[in-house]
This record gives structure tokens, C-alpha cells and sequence, in this order.
């Protein structure tokens, strides 16, 4: 669904990424991994048009989209849930979620929409006339999730979803991902510098370094993988992977 | 207590118009990060072109307000477009401009004053407009220009309310406003919108020199001690916020009128920027400043 081939990019004459390949088959859920200032945040940017393209191509749904403008690539099915300080702190949560829904104009399938974002994050739904700045870590993270689902896209980019959340968040956030790449058949790539939570989500995983796709492979094959172990996890897996499971 | 009353309803107008066009400044400021020193000429131009369309015979009054407000509002979007855009980052975005910016609108502002000579020359124009006799309340008379102002003001800001807060497109313009490369994203068409909050704001600007033609003679410096006071006014109502910088307008307004009126008159212009020094010392986010805006 989304393919990327020998992308290079950066920010004014600094080169950030130096020719990163990698494939998300439509319906899975794909990481890309690694520490920071590695590229990814670069990547996606360069995916979601907000950075220019210097060589490279960029394919999603058989179609050329590199250097094409932000708001042509979310109409083609492609959006970027952003880190949740991205929300709009003066907004109400129901404001943020419209906000999402831009691109659309059916007023039912929206409302419709909505609905189903309150479904999945029924806290949401509670708080839906609280001004987003009043919500917690959590709750920003779901309402930033949960605007990239009014969108209706097919595929969604998320940059980071665990960071400065307590575990038991992520997990919760986690499980509604996986839930919503299962009902809805919305392809996920998730970007993410929590190798371990990251690997227990997505099925196949990307880990970039220094601007390249360092290393690639099956989740449970990297999980086993003793670079990635010994670069990026510490301890074991099979206690988080016990509670992700039910 | 007749020349209380006096001095409230002119001090509230005069008011109202700083408002106005601090109400400009703020959401350019919000909007796109710039502070906009050449906003004071585009209220000059917009008086100036109120004169030009009432002076087309069967034109009214109010058709001058709404014709200045949609002439100016696309000068402004040409002025953005053309000069300002330029600065910013790749033409697309408006995070990094800085000093150059503020350079540039300091320069539009010699610009449009020039511009302005050229075509009107240098000589006070008075407002071609008659609204009749004054209305009396009690013993006051109270001029129908105060009139139109209270009531444009009003019906501006129910309009501009209502767009910001109930349509689709005044959403996005919020969302532009807070982030945007987030906005982009969402795909809200960021440059046509920062165009728009532009154009918007500098119709503002025109409405405000409109307004006050039938008090005040128009002429091309007129702008430069609106800049300030209208800066004095954002300030105070805590800058960047939109109902703040209307409420800083009528206080400047109020307390500048009434201290004209009860202390000395010709000191007139130093006490708008006394209270924004006292409000600086007290109160550094100004009235409705509370959430600062942590730009990123």
C-alpha cells in the first residue's frame, strides 16, 4: 500500500535520511523503530508532504505522492496522527475531533464517524465539551488517534503514541490500534522509540540509524535479534506480551 | 452627569475602533506570527477608499463601509502574497520570518503612506457624508457617526464570532492560528488560509477608517498614531487574544476620553500609553491574556 524507495531528504543543505526503503502491505501493522534522531520523524514528514523530497519516490496506493502538497496527500487516504501536544489545547475535544474531518463534506458519515471515535475512546465521548488542554497525557494521545480516524483514512501514520505515557496507557492505546487496524482494515505504521511495546503491536518492523533501514525483519524474529536486543531492549518481553494478550 | 455620559459614548467609539483594528493586529499576530507594523496605513487606505466609493454618486454610506472592508481586504491579501510571503519559509509557512518581517512591515508602512500621497496628496479629506441632525438624549446631542460605530461594531463582531466559532472554515482558521504544520495535515489548505485571516484582518483595519472619517478629517499620516494606540489597545487586552483586543480598545478609548475630559485635553495621546505602561507593570499578559502562547 505504501511503498518507499531510496528517499532522501533533510532540512536546508543538512541530509537527514540517505536512501531508506521499506514496503507497508495494506491491512498491517508496520514499525519503524529507533532512537532518537535517527529519521524518523523526518520520514514521516517527508511521507505526509510537510518536508521537500530531494530524490526518491514515495508510492501509496499506486500512486506517486512524493512532493505533493499535505493537504492533497491526507484526501488520498494517507494521514499522520501526530504527537499528542499536536492537539488544539483551545479547543474543545469535539472541535479537535471536526477539525480531523476536514477533508470531508458528508455530514452523516461524519457524525457517524465521531460516534465510533466515542466507541473506541468512550472517555472521549465524556469529555467531548471539555477544552482539550484540560485532558490528561492519555486522553490527549486517544483525542490525537481518534482526529486521524475522522479522516477516514486508509492508512494511518502514528509518530510516537507511547512517549511520556505510563505503560499501562500505552497499553490501553495500543489495544485500541490493533482493534481499529482489525475492524476498520486501516493500515497502521507506527513510529515508535519504545522497541519492545512497538514489536508486540506491529507484525513486521523497520529499524532505522543514521538515516538508512538498519536492520529489518518479523517482530518476533527482532525481538529475538541480538543487535536489536542488545542496542534497544533491556530485559524480557514475555511479562508485557502477557498483558497485551488479554 | 450630561457631559459624563458625553464622554463615555465618544470615549466607548473611539474605543471601538482601536479595537477594531488591534482586533487586526491580534489575529495577524495569531494567525501568522507577525506583528504587523504597516497596519495603521492599511486603515488609512481603507478610510481613504470609503471616500472614493461615497463619493460615487447613489453610493451609501453603508455600502462605503462594506465596499472599503472587501477593497482593502483583497489589497491586503496582495500586499501578504506579494512582500510578506517571500520572507517565510519556503513560501509556505510563517515560523521562522523574524526581524526581517518586522523590517519589511515597517517598510510597507512608508510604502502605502507614499503610495497614498501620490493618489490623494497630502491635505486632510473630510468625509463627503451627511447623517442629518443628532440625536438628543435628554440635553446631549449625540452625532449619528457615534451611532454607526456602536452598531457596525456590533453587528462586526456578532458576524466574526459567529465565523469563528460555528462554520467549518472559522475552525480552521483557529486551527491554522494554534499549529500549522498540524492543521496542514489535517487538510486544511494552510497558505489559501493564512491569505484569508490577512485579508480579514486588514478588512477590519478599513472598517475602523471608515467609522471614524465622519469624526475625524482623513488624511495619509493618519494611520501612524492609530498603530500606536491600537497597539496599546492589543496589548492591553493581552496580545494575540481576539475578545481581548476589543476590550482593550474601549478601555483605551474610555480612559484616554475621560482623562482628556477631566484632567488636561491636550495631553490627550500620553495617557493611552500610561495605562499600557501601568497595565505592563501589573498585569504583563494583559487583561484577557491568560494562556500564553508558547510558540514552538
Amino acid at each position: 500500500m505504501l511503498t518507499i524507495r531510496s528517499l532522501q531528504t533533510g532540512y536546508g543543505k543538512v541530509q537527514i535520511l540517505r536512501g531508506v526503503d521499506m514496503t507497508v502491505p495494506e491491512g498491517r501493522i508496520v514499525a519503524l523503530l529507533g532512537g532518537n534522531g535517527t529519521g524518523k520523524s523526518t520520514l514521516l514528514k517527508a511521507v505526509s508532504g510537510l518536508l521537500p523530497v530531494w530524490d526518491g519516490t514515495i508510492e501509496f496506493n499506486g500512486e506517486e505522492i512524493q512532493n505533493r502538497k499535505p493537504n492533497v496527500i491526507v484526501r488520498r487516504g494517507l494521514t499522520q496522527v501526530t504527537q499528542g501536544k499536536d492537539m488544539y489545547p483551545a479547543m474543545t475535544v469535539e472541535e479537535n475531533l471536526r477539525i480531523g474531518a476536514y477533508t470531508r463534506s458528508n455530514r452523516a458519515e461524519v457524525a457517524a464517524d465521531m460516534d465510533k471515535v466515542y466507541d473506541y475512546f468512550p472517555v472521549l465521548g465524556e469529555r467531548r465539551r471539555q477544552l482539550a488542554a484540560t485532558l490528561s497525557g492519555g486522553e490527549v494521545q486517544m483525542l490525537v488517534v481518534g482526529r486521524g480516524l475522522m479522516a477516514n483514512p486508509k492508512l494511518i501514520m502514528l509518530d510516537e503514541p507511547s512517549s511520556a505515557l505510563a505503560p499501562r496507557v500505552v497499553l490501553d492505546i495500543f489495544r485500541n490500534v490493533k482493534r481499529i487496524n482489525r475492524n476498520e482494515g486501516i493500515t497502521i505504521l507506527l513510529v515508535e522509540q519504545n522497541v519492545r511495546m512497538a514489536l508486540l503491536l506491529a507484525e513486521y518492523g523497520y529499524v532505522i540509524r543514521d538515516g538508512v533501514i538498519h536492520i529489518e525483519g518479523d517482530s518476533r524474529d527482532l525481538i529475538s535479534d541480538d543487535n536489536v536486543r542488545l542496542a534497544y531492549l533491556g530485559g524480557t518481553v514475555a511479562d508485557a506480551g502477557a498483558e497485551l494478550a488479554h | 452627569m450630561g457631559l459624563l455620559l458625553d464622554f463615555i459614548i465618544v470615549g466607548l467609539s473611539i474605543g471601538i475602533v482601536y479595537g477594531l483594528v488591534a482586533l487586526g493586529i491580534s489575529l495577524i499576530f495569531s494567525g501568522l506570527d507577525i506583528v504587523h507594523f504597516a497596519h495603521g496605513e492599511v486603515y488609512m487606505i481603507g478610510a481613504f477608499l470609503g471616500i472614493a466609493i461615497v463619493s460615487i454618486s447613489g453610493v451609501p454610506y453603508f455600502g462605503a463601509l462594506v465596499g472599503a472592508m472587501i477593497v482593502t481586504g483583497v489589497v491586503g491579501v496582495v500586499i501578504e502574497r506579494v512582500f510578506y510571503r517571500r520572507l517565510t519559509r519556503g513560501g509556505g509557512g510563517y515560523t521562522v520570518a523574524g526581524m526581517g518581517m518586522i523590517i519589511c512591515g515597517f517598510g510597507m508602512s512608508v510604502a502605502l503612506q507614499n503610495v497614498a500621497y501620490l493618489i490623494w496628496g497630502a491635505a486632510p479629506h473630510p468625509y463627503p457624508v451627511s447623517f442629518g441632525m443628532p440625536i438628543f438624549l435628554g440635553n446631549i446631542a449625540l452625532p449619528k457617526s457615534y451611532l454607526y460605530i456602536l452598531v457596525s461594531a456590533l453587528i462586526l463582531m456578532v458576524v466574526l464570532h459567529t465565523f469563528l466559532t460555528r462554520t467549518k472554515l472559522g475552525l480552521a482558521v483557529r486551527a491554522v492560528a494554534y499549529n500549522k504544520d498540524t492543521s496542514y495535515l489535517m487538510g486544511v489548505n494552510v497558505p489559501v488560509m493564512i491569505s484569508l485571516i490577512f485579508g480579514v484582518a486588514c478588512a477590519m483595519a478599513a472598517v475602523a477608517g471608515v467609522l471614524i472619517g465622519p469624526i475625524n478629517y482623513v488624511q495619509i499620516e493618519m494611520g501612524y498614531l492609530m498603530l500606536l494606540k491600537a497597539f496599546a489597545a492589543a496589548v492591553v487586552g493581552g496580545f494575540g487574544s481576539l475578545p481581548g483586543a476589543l476590550l482593550g480598545g474601549v478601555v483605551v478609548g474610555l480612559f484616554e476620553t475621560l482623562c482628556a475630559g477631566y484632567l488636561i485635553a491636550s495631553y490627550k495621546d500620553i495617557y493611552a500609553f500610561l495605562l499600557l505602561i501601568v497595565v505592563l507593570m501589573v498585569r504583563p499578559t494583559g487583561l484577557l491574556g491568560i494562556i500564553v502562547k508558547v510558540k514552538a
